[in-house]
């Protein structure tokens, strides 16, 4: 979508030397969108991997690895839409959970199908979420606080709602649902986690609302005086972000298979969430990113730290290898107009112990 | 104009002290209630004073956060900083020295990484809330790697008759450290130019850096402190607990930041007093304490600290806004003037 103009330009051009610049331009050009990099990136990491361990591109590895981080791709793509208003959703973590125990409960102990459930862990995930929205919208809590103050609210109520019990037998078809393929080679999961993502990104790019959020995050006191109701669009945001969160849960409970009072908060998968996001190319000031990279930064997540496993490094340096990624992929931004570590070096070498 | 000034720093002091005397109430009232209604809460006030112990090194690391927040960043890699200091001192001890040096050793490296991480911020524009994000998962990482599934517990007994149960008197070394650290931080935030300009900077950057302070630097300076703090912290639990884990300060981290903001310092920077993160330490600590002394779980105290958080943040702003005006508006404003490239 976005090379189209370049294609034009490519078709127009009279003589072959420009051709050459041209498609140097594209290349380029593509090269600097994010979701790009990420594909190139993670078959790269695939293409290394796989030359050393031929087992590593069995269809069934990668299917896990896509739908092993399902859930945190969902989640991260409602973290997305917070992030683009400027906000940040640090409570997905128990909405996930209390959304995957609520449902869980109900799927073990009366034997509810997941397409039953969905109802519920939407309805909870919005309703969690809508608490925060109105938190930050109209109590004027910063974002950070008031999310990490229903962190610890939501983790109570996932607490309350375990009651000391916890899911560990469900029907076969969350098992179908949360590990099965198409063709033995596509998983359910993972689908689904596309079709979220590329709807999202749809009502993003294409509705007034997508507009409104990318606006608020950019400036919401200009965003305001252009006659967008920031506030509105603010809850709405954080509403989805809590309703993804709930569809992530039951992602979570049909691929893991069990629930209890921590689930979500004991992997910090916020944390994982907003990291994807943030690789994902989706900056905190706001206003910059989409839910495709998030999902693609999911993804990748997972093949890296699984090619880590297969290098014999061992998996206590998974979450180190987060925290670079997270570092690397905002220094090798070359959109926003900071520093970058080579320009940083050229300047150092320029103008030696002079600042940059 | 001095008269102007002084109505205007009397007007500030007012602001902050409202909420502090707000927060001083809520302490009393808790207080109270817990040893009315607790058994076992009170225990001749002593009792009282030992269950400080369990909570006072959030409050360290929250003092330290304090700098951080003040200048208008964040640090969320605190928590993995403390369990990673007491790790490394623990695994120093273990391989022959002596443990109050390998303590030191420890402190050092973190303020060291604290130094880094600064540089990475201020030199590579990066928000603090991703650099803090991303070497919390490495500190976490590190610690892991360095302490093994089974890290050196059982320290001497020179060093948990001090760092664990030692004390002045009745006051236990908890309370002792908390309160020279308190001290300390009073006076760096309150009574120095870096305080002041720590302050001026989290209140408007752009305004500092035009009257003439190095924005960097004090920023950088505000990340080694909390890297400080959260490692001295590591220390104090590796005292009281005797005995180290590689994921024992995670769970401090959002506890010393609600900490930090229920002591009325703007999460923005820029404006609160430190006295008000000592009265929240002690707000959050007895009623986590009196809760689980009550038999309610970890999850419900949490939860309910959670809801104090966010009701008490609710009131003051919307008080707030009542007295100051648009007083948010303009805070917010200001917050989103500096976005643009600088």
């Amino acid at each position: 979508m976005a090379t189209a103009p370049s294609d034009m330009h490519l078709a127009r051009s009279p003589s072959p030397p420009v051709d050459a610049k041209a498609v140097a331009r594209l290349v380029r050009q593509s090269l600097a969108r994010r979701e790009v990099q990420l594909v190139v990136v993670t078959l790269l990491v695939f293409a290394i991997t796989t030359a050393h361990d031929s087992g590593f591109a069995t269809t069934g590895n990668i299917s896990f690895l896509i739908a092993d981080t399902m859930a945190v791709a969902i989640v991260a793509i409602g973290e997305t839409i917070v992030v683009l208003t400027r906000g940040i959703d640090l409570s997905v973590a128990p909405i996930l959970g209390t959304a995957a125990l609520a449902t869980g409960f109900l799927a073990q102990n009366h034997g509810l199908t997941p397409l039953e459930l969905l109802p519920l862990a939407l309805v909870i995930g919005a309703v969690m979420g809508a608490g925060n929205g109105v938190l930050v919208a109209f109590a004027g809590i910063p974002p950070i606080i008031a999310t990490l103050g229903t962190l610890a609210v939501y983790s109570g109520v996932q607490g309350i709602i375990a009651n000391g019990q916890e899911v560990v037998t469900l029907p076969p078809s969350y098992f179908n649902l949360g590990n099965d393929d198409w063709f033995s080679a596509i998983p359910y999961v993972g689908v689904i986690g596309l079709a979220v993502a590329l709807g999202f990104a749809l009502i993003l790019w294409r509705t007034r609302f997508g507009r409104n959020v990318y606006a608020v995050g950019n400036n919401a006191e200009a965003a305001r005086r252009a006659g967008i109701d920031v506030k509105r669009v603010l809850v709405i945001a954080y509403v989805l972000s809590g309703t993804l969160a709930g569809l992530g849960g039951l992602v979570f409970l049909a691929h893991v298979g069990s629930a209890d009072s921590t689930t979500g908060t004991d992997s910090n998968i916020q944390l994982t969430a907003i990291a994807a996001t943030l690789i994902g190319g989706s900056t905190l000031t706001g206003g910059k990113g989409g839910t495709i990279g998030s999902y693609l930064a999911a993804i990748f997540l997972s093949v890296a730290l699984a090619a880590l496993v297969d290098f014999r490094i061992n998996p206590i340096w998974e979450p180190a290898g987060v925290g670079v990624l997270i570092l690397v992929a905002m220094l090798a931004d070359t959109t926003t107009g900071r520093p970058t570590l080579r320009s940083i070096l050229t300047a150092l070498l320029e103008r030696p112990g002079g600042r940059p | 104009m001095t008269a102007a000034a002084g109505l205007s720093r009397a007007r500030h002091l007012s602001r902050d002290q409202w909420w502090m005397t707000a927060l001083a109430v809520l302490l009393v009232a808790e207080l109270a209630y817990f040893s009315v209604g607790v058994q076992g809460f009170w225990g001749g006030g002593t009792g009282m004073l030992d269950q400080s112990e369990y909570f006072l090194d959030i409050g360290v690391m929250a003092l330290g956060v304090g700098f951080v927040i003040f200048a208008g960043d964040i640090d969320l890699s605190c928590g993995a900083m403390a369990s990673f200091v007491g790790i490394v001192m623990a695994e120093l001890w273990k391989h022959g020295i002596e443990i109050w040096i390998a303590a030191l050793i420890a402190v050092a490296i973190a303020a060291l990484i604290g130094l880094i991480q600064g540089l990475i911020v201020t030199v590579f524009r990066l928000e603090s809330l991703l650099v803090t994000l991303a070497s919390q998962f490495i500190l976490g990482s590190l610690a892991t790697a360095i302490g093994g599934g089974y890290p050196p517990y059982g320290f001497p007994h020179s060093f948990t008759s001090i760092a664990g149960t030692g004390g002045i008197g009745p006051v236990p070394i908890q309370i002792v450290s908390f309160a020279v650290l308190g001290w300390i931080s009073f006076l760096l935030v309150h009574r120095t130019a870096f305080g002041r300009s720590l302050v001026l900077l989290g209140h408007n950057r752009d305004a500092a850096r035009y009257a003439g302070v190095n924005v960097p630097w004090t920023r950088v300076r505000a990340f080694i402190l909390s890297a400080l703090f959260a490692g001295l912290a590591g220390v104090l639990i590796a005292g009281t607990y005797n005995s180290v884990r590689d994921d024992l300060g995670d769970a401090l981290l959002l506890p010393a930041i609600t900490i930090v903001v229920l002591g009325g310092v703007d999460i923005f920077g820029g404006r609160g007093h430190v006295a008000g993160v000592v009265f929240a330490t002690f707000v959050l600590g007895f009623l986590y304490q009196g809760l689980l002394i009550a038999n309610v779980s970890q999850l419900t105290a949490n939860m309910v600290g959670g809801i104090v958080l966010v009701i008490a943040l609710t009131l003051k702003i919307s008080i707030e806004q009542r007295q100051g005006g648009a007083a948010f508006a303009e805070r917010l404003r200001l917050r989103f003037a500096r976005s643009g490239p600088s």
